[in-house]
């Protein structure tokens, strides 16, 4: 940046709220020159510092660009409004913190969708960085802006204003797609013609690459291919081993509170039980783990480069993850002496052993969080949560009795069948965690018991079973919300619901197809932007857009999709196949359930990808 | 024993608050395996105290921090291992190992020098400098947790001078007798009929007492 402007930006810092988060020169990040990097890549959170830095995605790739001799990545994260609104203000352009180049001189501006109300973000960072919002817009000067992540499962929303997507997971991806810009820039070639380069990269999908038509009743009729060599549909991309995989050995170290302030280890990637409603589980597959050698050596080196005080171990279920008691205890010998706890974020509820809890609450007591999702078993079978009553009531009992008296319980409503019952059901699990709780003898349990309950509404998602269905009106969520309220009066028990008219938006956007990306522009320009944020979030204004763009919100997030329709997301091979998506969607409907794939494959898709799911090879010997 | 550092807190880090700085400086001190000591009790935290906390905005040249360590440790080790446990905007410029009996940095801090650079050099006010220590009093409201209160801060006043577009003074800084930068410099401003100008101030040197002489801190 010029040395004015950086006077002047040093001024601005002095009167906006937590300027830390725009200092940079943390532990543990890159010190690069900027001018010597063959290839530059900024990578940009479309949220704040705090919670960007939370995000383990970021710091794996992060690590990965910058491992390379000739590449070089910095961090963007969106300006809180009073930091953005001063910028414009003082001319300041968006910049990176490392450096504090301007992020319209980077090669690539990627983005990561973690959720669909960020996007508003994207194009607040883009405008900031006075980068051309629309692809067609920018030049042969402009960077090239990409972008990942789960939300890009679905790319079409962002498809006017991304140059190219990378579908899948990131690791090597990554690498060849910064690898081949490059190059390109070596050659000196043309925008379009790096485009075209990177088109043929697997898990790469350019959208302007692709003609989008719509039949009459506003519904997909096609999206193909506009020139030879780009595929008709994009291959995700796959990391079949994951210790062979790169992950920081370091992580920046913040000097603000960020939202996970300590070291976080991936110890597997992906979910087989099957959930119906769950995105990452489908989107994620198949399950592939860390060893128990590797997951030892990396905690040792991120415990001396980060000096961190606690490890916490992650992946969409923990509780599933062979060694799992024995990671636990190796990492407790190794770090009780240095003072580092360990926790377990996401625990599900049916292999929780009482061990490993009696273990993890030596280190440190933190609450209990478990995730029944619905009521009853009859719509937990709908939904193939494979839990049941008896399961949480025990999981919740040995918790209070190792000492435990906070428990989280996360539920949805809005799931297709749900029924009265349903809701009754969710305030009768509470009933029944509060009862287990006084069963333990009094001077065997910790006092003050703490039982949360929070229901969100069900947003259908994409390459899920549920992608066909129809989200509740808002009227028929607030009714079932009202009735809740009642269900909910119990002594002992917190009850939290979520803003339906956020979820209902997420439900257009999530299945939107490239026309929503106007409304997001209008939503956007005319004012909205830190949408997850409910200080900022302007339901009314994105109303106004859709009505503005001449779409009907309705039309994408209420109605029920016929199986043969053309989705905007088929351009996608996401693994998972139509064919078994549509095989859960008609069992759930039926109340069948589908078994951990563990147990046998269920041909969800990746089967057909040679080398991709290993369980399935193992299976079959191969 | 106990070892006191001198240290730089970088321009970059200058809106880096207290407490955030604290903690940096803990995980850097873990990092650097230095035999550290720990708090006793439930929480044990690792024991750790600054000279006095830094102004919001300022740099640091030379702030004075005192870390207990288990056994004897050679200074000069310390200084290394622990530089090489931190990030670029902070660093160990001294190092001295003294008994655990030696009287803590806060106790023994009795001013500090600073300098402040206004936007715009400070040939304006440079004039009105002889005149306003020539005051008897220099009536001030300084801002405390119970409010608001009327103090003189002529007395607090050491030296106060300009060079090179800079302002310079040594203040009071101990328990009893406070005077930050900022309001002497709003006084200044003031008294020269002036509009305060936006300025970066920067600690230069804590200062102890040898007699009645002020020297640096860290050679008390
Ligand atoms: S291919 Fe078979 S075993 Fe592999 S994830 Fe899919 S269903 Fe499971």
């Amino acid at each position: 940046m010029e040395a004015l402007l950086e006077a002047k930006l040093e001024k601005l810092l002095e009167q906006v709220q937590k300027p830390a988060r725009y200092a940079g020169g943390e532990m543990n990040t890159s010190v690069k020159p900027f001018d010597e990097a063959e290839l530059t890549f900024a990578f940009c959170f479309p949220d704040t510092y705090d919670i960007g830095m939370s995000h383990l995605g970021i710091k794996i790739l992060y690590h990965i660009i910058n491992k390379q001799p000739w590449g070089l990545c910095e961090r963007v994260f969106t300006p809180w409004p009073d930091m953005g609104d001063a910028m414009r203000r003082e001319g300041i352009p968006l910049f990176s913190l490392e450096s504090r180049t301007p992020v319209r001189d980077f090669d690539l501006v990627g983005f990561t969708l973690q959720y669909e109300m960020s996007y508003t973000n994207i194009l607040e960072m883009l405008d900031l960085a006075r980068i051309p919002l629309y692809a067609r817009d920018r030049g042969e000067k402009d960077p090239l802006v990409v972008a990942g992540g789960p939300c890009a499962y679905n790319p079409e929303p962002l498809a006017n204003f991304v140059d190219a997507y990378m579908i899948g997971d990131g690791e090597d991806v990554m690498v060849e797609l910064c690898a081949a810009v490059r190059e390109g820039k070596r050659q000196g070639k043309s925008r379009l013609a790096i485009l075209e380069d990177l088109a043929a990269i697997r898990g790469v999908y350019v959208p302007a690459f692709y003609d989008v038509c719509y039949n009459a009743d506003g519904t997909v009729k096609s999206c193909t291919p506009n020139r030879p060599g780009v595929p008709a549909k994009v291959q995700r991309c796959v990391v079949t081993d994951l210790n062979g995989a790169e992950y920081p050995e370091s992580f920046p170290v913040p000097y603000t509170d960020i939202v996970f302030d300590r070291i976080v280890l991936e110890i597997m990637r992906g979910c087989t039980r099957g959930c119906r409603f769950c995105q990452a589980g489908m989107i994620y597959r198949p399950v592939r783990e860390r060893s128990l050698d590797r997951l030892l050596a990396l905690a040792d080196s991120l415990e001396k480069t980060t000096g961190y005080e606690e490890i916490s171990l992650s992946s969409l279920s923990s509780g599933d993850y062979p060694c799992l008691a024995e990671l636990i205890r190796a990492l407790m010998d190794r770090y009780q002496q240095k003072r580092v706890s360990i926790s377990l974020p996401s625990m599900r509820i049916d292999n929780i052993v009482k061990q490993s809890l009696e273990e993890t609450q030596k280190v440190k007591k933190s609450g209990l969080t478990l995730a029944p999702e619905a009521g009853t078993q009859r719509l937990r079978d709908v939904i193939n949560k494979g839990v049941t009553e008896e399961d949480l009531i025990r999981a919740v009992t040995d918790a209070f009795e190792s000492g435990w008296s906070t428990v989280k319980l996360y539920f949805m409503s809005g799931l297709p069948t749900e029924t009265d019952e349903d809701l009754q059901g969710i305030a009768d699990l509470c009933k029944k965690t509060v009862a287990a709780y006084f069963s333990v003898p009094k001077d065997r349990r910790a006092r003050g018991l703490k039982v949360t309950a929070s229901v969100s509404v069900f947003v259908p998602k994409p390459f899920t079973p549920f992608q066909w269905v129809g989200q509740d009106t808002l009227e028929v969520i607030r009714g079932k919300q009202e009735r809740m309220r009642e269900y909910m009066r119990l002594k002992g028990v917190t009850y939290n619901w979520h803003e339906s008219t956020l979820s209902f938006l997420e439900a257009c956007i999530s299945r939107g197809d490239r026309r929503i990306g106007d409304v997001i522009y209008t939503a956007w320009k005319d004012g909205c932007r830190f949408d997850g944020w409910n200080e900022h979030f302007r339901y009314e204004t994105w109303l106004a857009a859709f009505e503005k763009c001449g779409l009907d919100p309705a039309f994408y997030a209420y109605r029920v999709r016929p199986l043969e329709e053309v989705l905007p997301w088929d351009v996608i091979d996401a693994g998972v196949t139509k064919e078994f998506l549509i095989r859960e969607y008609e069992k759930a409907l039926k109340g069948t359930t589908t078994k951990d794939c563990r147990k046998g494959c269920n041909a969800c898709g990746l089967q057909r990808w040679k080398g991709a799911c290993p369980a399935y090879e193992n299976a079959r010997g191969v | 024993m106990k070892m006191l550092a001198v240290f730089e807190k970088g321009p970059r880090l200058r809106l880096i608050g207290h407490l955030d700085l604290m903690r940096a400086m803990q995980r850097a001190l873990r990092r650097s395996d230095l035999p550290i000591r720990y708090s006793q009790g439930f929480n044990p935290h690792i024991l750790l105290t600054f000279a006095a906390p830094l102004n919001l905005g300022a740099v640091g040249e030379r702030e004075i921090m005192e870390v207990p360590v288990e056994g004897t440790v050679d200074p000069a080790f310390f200084l290394d291992r622990l530089n090489a446990a931190l990030p670029p905007d902070l660093k160990i410029l001294a190092c001295r190992a003294v008994e655990d009996t030696h009287k803590s940095p806060m106790a023994l801090l009795r001013a500090a020098r600073y300098s402040a650079q206004p936007e715009g050099g400070a040939d304006d006010v440079a004039p009105f400098i002889g005149p306003f220590l020539a005051q008897k009093t220099v009536p001030a409201v300084k801002k405390t947790k119970s409010g608001e209160k009327e103090v003189d801060i002529r007395p607090m006043i050491h030296e106060l001078s300009c060079r090179d577009g800079r302002i310079f003074a040594t203040l009071d800084l101990r328990e009893e007798s406070t005077c930050k930068m900022e309001l002497l410099l709003d006084r200044l401003y003031a008294f020269a009929g002036l509009e305060t100008p936006h300025f970066l101030v920067r600690r230069l040197m804590l200062l102890g007492e040898d007699g009645n002489a002020f020297v640096p801190l860290e050679d008390v």
